[in-house]
């Protein structure tokens, strides 16, 4: 397995820079996959503290701010990096880090040394939220 | 001059008002329909733990046939503001323990088979001698020999941990009243337990709350019991004094 | 017998003539429905309270059939005029066959 993380280094992916970073996988992210894990009661879903108007979904969180119109915020690379360790941006972000286990404690066994997303999960989640250009209507 | 004013600007530094976050109990958060139902004394399940917790205080354990009533008396006089202290040292293993430690312990020593930490009856008995101290304030006396105890569970309550990296303040002060999924955010007091809680559809202790919280950031919990949970426990309690004790509560 | 199930009852001790009393019934229990599963995937078999009655001086007051929808802790609060002096007669049946029976005497002034 870091063999392959390794790999996938060399070839480029994953690169970050001071604002982003680069595409984790060689495959595009699938928006409607991203949109069906983040509707995924079972995983970690960004709607537990996020919201976002337009999916129909009754209870969405209000921890960090609404979603929508992101995608004329952040490019994927600024997506990218929040996703996978906001803590780049600010060590003491509640957001939880979705594709690292630095300086992780206290792991639970079943997680231990897992991520919460895997890269490709990553991609599909930034493309899904690269299509929330619109701002809310109030 | 300067000698006279340092103590004087030392003692006014303490006076000053910490800047502390509003204490508000669970109960504040809850809908109203389970607000009613710990209100209602007929309707709040947590009295069939106080109903059998009495039953146990007068029951004979161990060899020498002897009840908690034998020795202690009546335990509506003689609890009474013992849950609204506790945790504290054990005078005899030096230990802090909390209600339900204590109970084993005393047991342990009257010969009786020997309770596991969420039993039936131990949960029982600290739900009858919690409910002893009802509307009176959470207090610990925290010594000097506590401090170090105290200590030790402020930092377990400080540090970021599991998959998810949270920390207890994070959630239970930076963002109380704000809606994780549907459910709101409270700030984490423990001043209502052992609570009824509806999610279980049972009743739960203190530390079964805490190891709950643990796996759902998917860190790996501390054991029921262990000095950890009764350190967390005892800065929670010390954090939340001044709280009025409700149990039994009723909780989501 | 499914372990620590106790019922619990309220009504007055004494009433007049004539007066509408409101009795208060509670059990707790589990109520299973026997449609969830557990963290391996099998099915909780079902266990609840599936009958509550309520006689008086051998009467039928109340006769309630329970289905697996209803929420642990069953709660049954309902009025009854009562004629005379007497015994209500409170009984819930489990699933497991367990039948639980608690009464209560009424003087009527």
């Amino acid at each position: 397995m870091p063999a392959l993380v390794l790999g996938i280094w060399l070839q480029g992916f994953g690169t970050a820079n001071a604002d982003g970073l680069a595409p984790l996988t060689g495959q595009p992210g699938d928006p409607s996959r991203g949109e069906a894990l983040l509707l995924d009661m079972q995983r970690v879903s960004c709607l537990i503290c996020h919201r976002i108007s337009s999916l129909d979904e009754r209870d969405q969180g209000q921890i960090g701010p609404a979603l929508d119109g992101v995608a004329s915020r952040l490019d994927n690379m600024e997506l990218r990096q929040r996703i996978v360790d906001a803590r780049v941006f600010n060590p003491d972000t509640i957001m939880p880090p979705y594709y690292s286990v630095t300086g992780l404690v206290d792991v639970a066994d079943l997680y231990r040394g897992r991520t919460i997303y895997d890269a490709q999960e990553v991609e599909d989640v930034v493309a899904y939220l690269l299509t929330l250009t619109e701002e809310a209507n109030r | 001059m300067r000698r006279r004013c340092l103590p004087a600007l030392l003692a006014l530094a303490f006076c000053q008002p910490v800047v502390a976050e509003e204490l508000r109990s669970g109960y504040t958060y809850m809908e109203p329909a389970t607000q009613a139902m710990q209100d209602d004394d007929f309707l709040n399940p947590g009295f069939f733990l106080v109903d059998e917790g009495l039953r146990l205080w007068r029951q004979p354990m161990g060899p020498a046939g002897q009840s908690c009533a034998d020795c202690h008396g009546p335990v509506e006089r003689e609890m009474k503001g013992v849950a609204a202290r506790y945790p504290v040292l054990d005078a005899e293993t030096g230990k802090l323990v909390n209600l339900e430690r204590k109970i084993q312990l005393e047991t342990a020593r009257m010969g009786a088979e020997p309770l596991a930490y969420e039993s039936p009856q131990v949960l029982s008995l600290t739900t009858l001698i919690s409910y002893q101290s009802r509307d009176m304030p959470m207090q610990p006396e925290i010594t000097p020999q506590l401090q170090p105890f105290l200590e030790r569970g402020r930092k377990i309550y400080e540090q970021r941990r599991g998959q998810l990296n949270l920390s207890c303040p994070q959630c239970h002060v930076d963002h109380a009243g704000d809606k994780l999924r549907g459910d709101v955010i409270s700030q984490g007091q423990v001043n209502a337990f052992p609570i009824y809680r509806l999610l279980w559809g049972e009743p739960g202790s203190r530390h079964r709350m805490f190891e709950w919280c643990m796996q759902s950031i998917r860190a790996r919990p501390f054991e029921r019991g262990s000095d950890e949970f009764i350190e967390l426990e005892l800065y929670l309690v010390q954090r939340g004094a001044g709280l009025v004790i409700e149990a039994p509560g009723v909780r989501r | 017998m499914a372990k620590g199930v106790k019922p619990r009852v309220k009504l007055p001790k004494t009433a007049a003539v004539g007066d509408t009393i409101t009795i208060r019934t509670l059990i707790n229990h589990k109520m299973e429905s026997g449609q969830r599963k557990d963290s391996d995937g099998n099915i909780v078999p079902r266990s609840i309270v599936n009958r509550f009655t309520a006689e008086f001086n051998g009467q039928s007051v109340i006769d309630v059939q329970m289905e697996p929808a209803i929420s642990s802790n069953p709660y049954f609060q309902f009025e009854a005029k009562v004629p005379e002096s007497g015994e209500f007669v409170f009984t819930w049946h489990d699933d497991d066959g367990d039948v639980y029976v608690l009464s209560k005497r009424i003087e009527i002034s």
